[in-house]
């Protein structure tokens, strides 16, 4: 099953995971730790993110270490950049009307 | 997911002037709306859950002739309200759309909170793209409605 971005972070459970991966990389066993998820689950978990692109894993002598891709995020950041565009240029003409209140303001009325 | 789009801006002014651009009928028909636009309010009701109707138009030449080629109208009324309200410190806008062929009607939100630094204030905004799902969504029933107007005047 290839799940897109966003459907493989609806999961709250691996959203934590990733979470605390962003620390680096980190054994099976650490990820239970420090995300406070029963093994089983993030050994699931771990698959998915694995096969949607989020993670990889390596092996290091007897451990396998999984750490974070930058791929799938630079696809999301891509995603939203729209959004922001627009209302980056929203905010530039806020800007802009800002300035021209402020200049219309200016000299300061005189104090009576 | 809830995903948020969440954009900053610094300004080199007092909160009193940022506020009033959100909150009042000249400040917000000075800057509101997509390129090309431009607002006309009809009733803005700074207080929590406040009324906040408006008039979207097509105002650049292009943007009218692009409305008209696709047989949309140059104008469409807007109604939000203001869902937060908490003086120079944080507002939210709640808009209802309600007018998407097709579409349940919804609601969608952005907040804005101010935040004074010395002479600046630090202006964040925080938006939820789901809501621009639909508008994607939208544009594509938009054209569909367009394609069944052409089929009846052509049947």
């Amino acid at each position: 099953m290839q799940l897109d971005a966003f459907q493989t972070l609806a999961d709250p459970t691996r959203r934590r995971i990733v979470e605390t991966l962003r620390t680096g990389e980190l054994q099976v066993n650490d990820i239970v730790a420090q995300a406070g998820i029963h093994q089983s689950g993030v050994s699931r978990h771990l698959r998915i993110l694995s096969e949607a692109g989020f993670v990889s894993v390596r092996p290091n002598g007897q451990r396998r270490l999984y750490s974070l891709r930058a791929e799938p995020f630079r696809h999301l950041d891509h995603w939203l950049a729209p959004y922001r565009r627009l209302w980056e240029a929203r905010l530039d003409r806020f800007g802009a009307a800002l300035e021209k209140r402020q200049k219309a303001r200016r000299p300061p009325p005189k104090e009576t | 997911m809830n995903e948020k789009v969440v954009i900053e801006r610094t300004y080199r002014a007092s909160v009193q002037e940022l506020w009033d651009l959100w909150t009042t009928k000249e400040g917000f028909e000075s800057w509101w709306g997509p390129e090309g636009f431009r607002v006309e309010v009809h009733a803005i009701e700074a207080r929590e859950g406040g009324t906040l109707h408006y008039d979207m138009i097509a105002d650049a030449p292009e943007q009218i002739a692009a409305m008209k080629q696709m047989n949309m109208p140059i104008s469409h009324k807007a109604r939000g309200r203001f869902s937060a309200f908490s003086p120079h410190t944080r507002l939210a806008l709640t808009h209802m759309i309600d007018f998407i062929p097709g579409v349940k009607a919804y609601e969608s939100s952005m907040a804005v909170d101010f935040v004074p630094a010395g002479d600046r204030v630090r202006m964040v905004v925080i938006l939820s793209p789901m809501h621009d799902e639909h508008w994607t969504k939208m544009s594509t029933m938009g054209f569909t409605s367009q394609l069944t107007k052409l089929d009846k005047r052509f049947a």
